[in-house]
């Protein structure tokens, strides 16, 4: 098989089935890097450098994607890389990350050419499996539920991609980060009016998602000090899908931020918009927040929205 | 004059009617507009929030800026598709033409797709500019389509929905590789009629007068033409342009509201057809009454619609909404009334040259074969670029390559045997399998699978799948059995249906649910999880059946010929056609469960086979099977290698091959 370059060149040669053992390994919480390496070339593994045996993980979903970078073990292939550069933006992929087309039809070919030691994926994915897990076993975790308690989850799953990468530390330290980053937002956000906030992506331009119940970014809000202004009924994944006239139901003194990227013709087309122009949130003249976060993301994607919204609010005149 | 002047009595009385339900329908709808609004603002407000709404007060601006001109959208669009509908039913002299079923909204729709992904200067030029090039296209490849069949109602409705079914396709095609922007093209595909300002009413107002104008202008010519071609020429009718006209006028109304609204499918068919069975039936009672009825029934619609949509957290958009509910009016009108009865078809759309030695074809065709399916199987890019595998490296690809070929050869066997035998059994060119309806049950089962088990397993989705295309299948046999349908509108049953599950996607993916943007990738028709044991199935499953088919041979030779002569040679005609049917379904399904419902394989391989002059039942069998299994495995080659890593679905890459190739098929065989 002619191996692409992503693979470090120290690589041992194994078969896939061996590396699909170590990965089931790492599943069962085992020790993964001791055992697998063992039994591969029969030396003193143990005081190796972890880095060198770390199962190689290729990601389905950009959340799961996004959490195995920021625990230092980035995957070795993504969906859609480069959508992920436009909308996840942060923390980047490795170069050598490769790019593995629809999320609802990953590159076979170019999965198994990549041979990974194990595959993550979301629960939508389930058709997907059995094709993917013909290359290797596949992981399958959850962040959004209609449970409203995606940072719990956002958190387990974080563990379970630290186990997996043999790495089980990472986890703890991602989860601390996450704290420290709202603190830190808590503490520049201090001694202003605590106003509420709007999250929404515009679809079109009459139509637009807002998070609220089920949503990462209702935790971090909240985690802020700050008021998520939308009550409506949200579904699973933490949204409410309403015509831009929806919006005028929401707490009349939030702050309105709207997620990037924002199409250009829809940004044109607000302009003109007289009901827009009108909502509560926009008719000061205050401007609108823009932020490029990721929707449906993970614990960094959380980090970043806690930084960037609390950055953007503390810039604005108490 | 006499006959005229007979028919305007009860038309007279007809439009008390009309003009009666609709008062009471449109009570209705002012009751739920109310109710509606009620819940916004008191009703000492309502004028003040009308006319000129304080901007403090955000209930008087959701009024002023939202509910009445999402109400007066409802109105004009409805109207004007309306309007449309009865202007398109007239000039083709066909009760089930509307803009829907030409095409017209998906034509408009799939240009418009085209220019925001691809030419977003063009849309600078105007959205209608487009919408309006993209439907008229539409129509114009519909009537090129049927023009040899005489413009006979049923051949054109066939064309209409099968141009709106690649339009659709061919928009899913490019939403499939835009993901993140799936969501805005599905609702405006499904028509919202969500509004924040006056801009859509107040451009969709005059242009509905204009076109009301030339309606009253065109009303008494349409209604000579009424009396036969020669009558109306010998009255002075200037024939052509009338037609022209008003094909413009109804294209133009159309993709007018596709592009100010989107997509509101069936209520240009349903309105005109409603106004008839109110009793308005003269022209002039008709292009009236349509329009009327249009506009309440949308804005009803609507109404009920933002009702539920505030319930479920969840965009309804209406256009799909409406498609739901027209699609089965359509169904009724097929099983019940509405079209003239027409002879099954004489079988001269099959004719073609014979060749001198057919089989010396069918063997050159399967050498071409063979040669596609190496090219798939050692041809690829993998991450550094194209490559052919061979040796170790095939080794390594052949497991994945191998049974994704042979099902898209297997599935594109038993499309064109599929084919040949409809085509065939109806005496008609346009027959296809994508048109029994059992597609469309399968897809139907699979979106069920996917939808209501929480772990949609293989077998599950198989069976659900299998369940779906079983009972699209008893459901049609049992029509078809009863012997109250001809064979060839027994097809329209079919494209209703797939147009059904169309709207019912629609109205999943508007939502955002990925789930749901999963589900319709998968369900476009991808090999992408058929594996080893799947294949051979399939495989298996094809040979069985194929071997079935010649055994009909003298059936399928006797058949295009018409009921009465096929009767006359001596063949049992209820039950050949039962068992062809049947046979051709359960291909059907087979095939469907590996490219999805829609492919257009089935269409093209038995044309191609007789343009290469095997006219003969069994020689055309072999060739379109050869041919349909080529077209196939290329389809699921180019969708996996051309945008690579991504994939276009083998069913939807050989729509996209296959369909242009067929419109041009056809207009050059035209006489």
């Amino acid at each position: 098989m002619t191996r692409p370059p992503i693979l470090p060149a120290a690589a041992p040669a194994m078969t896939r089935r061996r590396f699909a053992a170590l990965g089931l390994a790492g599943l069962a919480g085992a020790s993964l890097v001791a055992r697998g390496s063992a039994a591969l070339a029969g030396m003193a593994v143990e005081e190796h450098d972890a880095q060198a045996a770390a199962p190689r993980i290729a990601s389905l979903d950009w959340a799961l994607a996004e959490t195995l970078v920021a625990l230092g073990h980035p995957p070795v292939a993504v969906p859609d890389k480069r959508g992920y550069g436009e909308w996840v933006v942060e923390p980047a992929l490795p170069a050598a990350t490769a790019d593995l087309g629809s999320r609802f039809t990953p590159n076979i070919e170019l999965l198994a050419a990549l041979a990974p030691d194990l595959v993550v994926a979301i629960p939508y994915q389930g058709p997907l499996l059995p094709v993917v897990e013909r290359v290797a076993p596949v992981l399958t975790l959850s962040i959004y539920e209609s449970d409203g308690r995606p940072f719990e989850r956002a958190c387990a799953v974080a563990q379970r991609l630290a186990e997996a990468a043999g790495d089980p530390e990472a986890a703890a330290t991602l989860v601390a980060r996450t704290e420290a980053a709202f603190a830190a937002g808590r503490t520049r956000l201090a001694g202003r009016a605590p106003r509420p906030v709007l999250v929404a992506s515009l679809v079109d331009p009459h139509h637009a998602w807002v998070y609220g119940a089920n949503s990462l970014f209702t935790v971090a809000i909240e985690r802020l000090g700050l008021a998520n202004a939308w009550h409506g009924e949200t579904n699973a994944w933490g949204f409410s899908a309403i015509g831009i006239e929806g919006l005028a139901e929401a707490d009349p003194g939030a702050r309105l931020v709207l997620l990037e990227p924002v199409p250009a013709d829809v940004a044109a087309r607000l302009e003109t918009n007289p009901l827009w122009r009108r909502l509560p949130f926009v008719r000061g003249g205050e401007p609108v927040i823009r932020l490029p976060v990721v929707v449906f993301g993970g614990l960094p994607s959380a980090i970043r929205f806690s930084d960037l919204l609390s950055a953007r609010l503390a810039e604005a005149p108490a | 004059m006499t006959a005229l002047r007979l028919g305007a009595t009860p038309v007279r009385g007809g439009l008390a009617v009309v003009a009666g339900l609709l008062v009471l329908a449109g009570l209705a709808g002012l009751g739920l507009a109310s109710a509606g609004l009620s819940t916004h603002l008191p009703a000492e407000l309502w004028l003040q929030a009308a006319l000129a709404p304080d901007d403090a007060d955000v209930r008087q601006l959701l009024v002023h800026y939202s509910l009445l001109p999402r109400l007066a959208t409802a109105l004009l669009a409805g109207a004007a598709l309306g309007l449309s509908g009865a202007v398109l039913q007239r000039v083709l002299a066909n009760p089930l033409a509307s803009p829907t079923t030409l095409g017209i909204e998906a034509g408009a729709r799939l240009a418009l797709a085209v220019a925001t992904l691809w030419w977003p200067g063009l849309l600078g030029l105007g959205r209608e500019a487009v919408a309006l090039a993209g439907g008229g296209a539409a129509v114009a490849v519909v009537l090129l389509l049927s023009l040899r069949a005489g413009l006979k109602p049923v051949a054109v409705l066939l064309a209409g929905l099968l141009v709106a079914l690649y339009a659709g396709s061919a928009a899913a095609a490019l939403t499939l590789l835009n993901e993140q922007w799936l969501v805005s093209l599905f609702i405006w595909g499904g028509g919202s009629l969500a509004q924040q300002d006056w801009s859509v009413a107040g451009a969709l107002g005059p242009r509905l007068a204009l076109a009301g104008a030339a309606a009253a202008l065109l009303a008494r010519p349409l209604a000579l033409l009424g009396l036969g071609e020669d009558t109306a020429r010998g009255l002075g009718v200037p024939v052509a342009a009338v037609r022209l006209a008003a094909l413009a006028l109804a294209v133009a109304l159309a993709t007018s509201v596709v592009s100010l609204v989107g997509v509101v499918a069936f209520v240009g068919l349903v309105a005109p057809a409603l106004a008839g069975l109110l009793g308005a039936r003269g022209v002039g009672a008709r292009l009236l009454a349509a329009p009327a009825v249009g506009a309440v029934l949308l804005a009803v619609t609507d109404l009920v619609v933002q009702r539920l949509s505030g319930a479920y957290g969840e965009l309804l958009p209406t256009g799909a909404v409406t498609a739901v509910f027209g699609a089965p009016v359509l169904l009724a009108f097929l099983l019940r009334r509405g079209l003239p009865a027409e002879p099954a078809g004489d079988g001269r759309g099959l004719a073609a040259a014979a060749a001198g030695r057919p089989w010396w074809t069918v063997a050159v065709l399967a050498v071409a074969l063979a040669g596609l399916a190496a090219l798939a199987l050692l041809a690829g890019p993998d991450a550094h670029g194209w490559r052919i595998s061979l040796g170790e490296g095939l080794a390594d690809l052949l497991p994945w390559r191998w049974p994704r070929t042979l099902a898209a050869a297997s599935a594109g066997a038993m499309l064109a045997a599929a084919g040949v035998v409809l085509q065939r059994l109806t005496g008609n060119p346009m027959a296809g399998p994508e048109m029994v309806g059992v597609g469309a049950g399968a897809a139907g089962g699979m979106i069920f699978a996917f939808l209501v088990l929480a772990d949609a397993g293989r077998l599950a989705t198989l069976a659900a799948a299998s369940a779906g295309a079983l009972l699209a299948l008893v459901v049609v046999v049992a029509l078809a059995g009863r012997g109250r349908l001809p064979p060839d509108r027994m097809l329209l049953v079919g494209v209703a249906l797939g147009a059904l599950a169309d709207a019912v996607v629609a109205v999943l993916m508007a939502g955002g649910d990925p789930k749901a943007m999963a589900l319709f990738a998968w369900s476009t028709g991808s090999t992408y999880r058929v594996d080893a044991p799947a294949a051979l199935a399939t495989a298996l499953v094809a040979g069985l059946l194929l071997a079935a088919a010649p055994v009909g041979g003298r059936w399928l030779a006797i058949l295009p010929l018409g009921g009465d002569p096929a009767r006359a040679l001596g063949v049992p005609l209820v039950a050949a056609r039962l068992l062809l049917l049947v046979l051709s379904a359960l291909l059907t399904a087979a095939a469907t469960l590996v490219v999805g419902p829609l492919s257009f394989v089935g269409l093209m391989g038995p044309h191609l086979a007789r343009g290469l002059g095997l006219v003969r039942p069994g020689a055309e069998l072999a060739g379109a099977v050869v041919i349909g299994a080529a077209v196939m495995v290329a389809a699921d080659w180019l969708g996996r290698t051309v945008v690579f890593p991504f994939e276009i679905p083998a069913g939807l890459a050989a729509t996209l091959i296959g369909g242009p190739w067929l419109v041009l098929l056809l207009a050059r065989r035209r006489r």
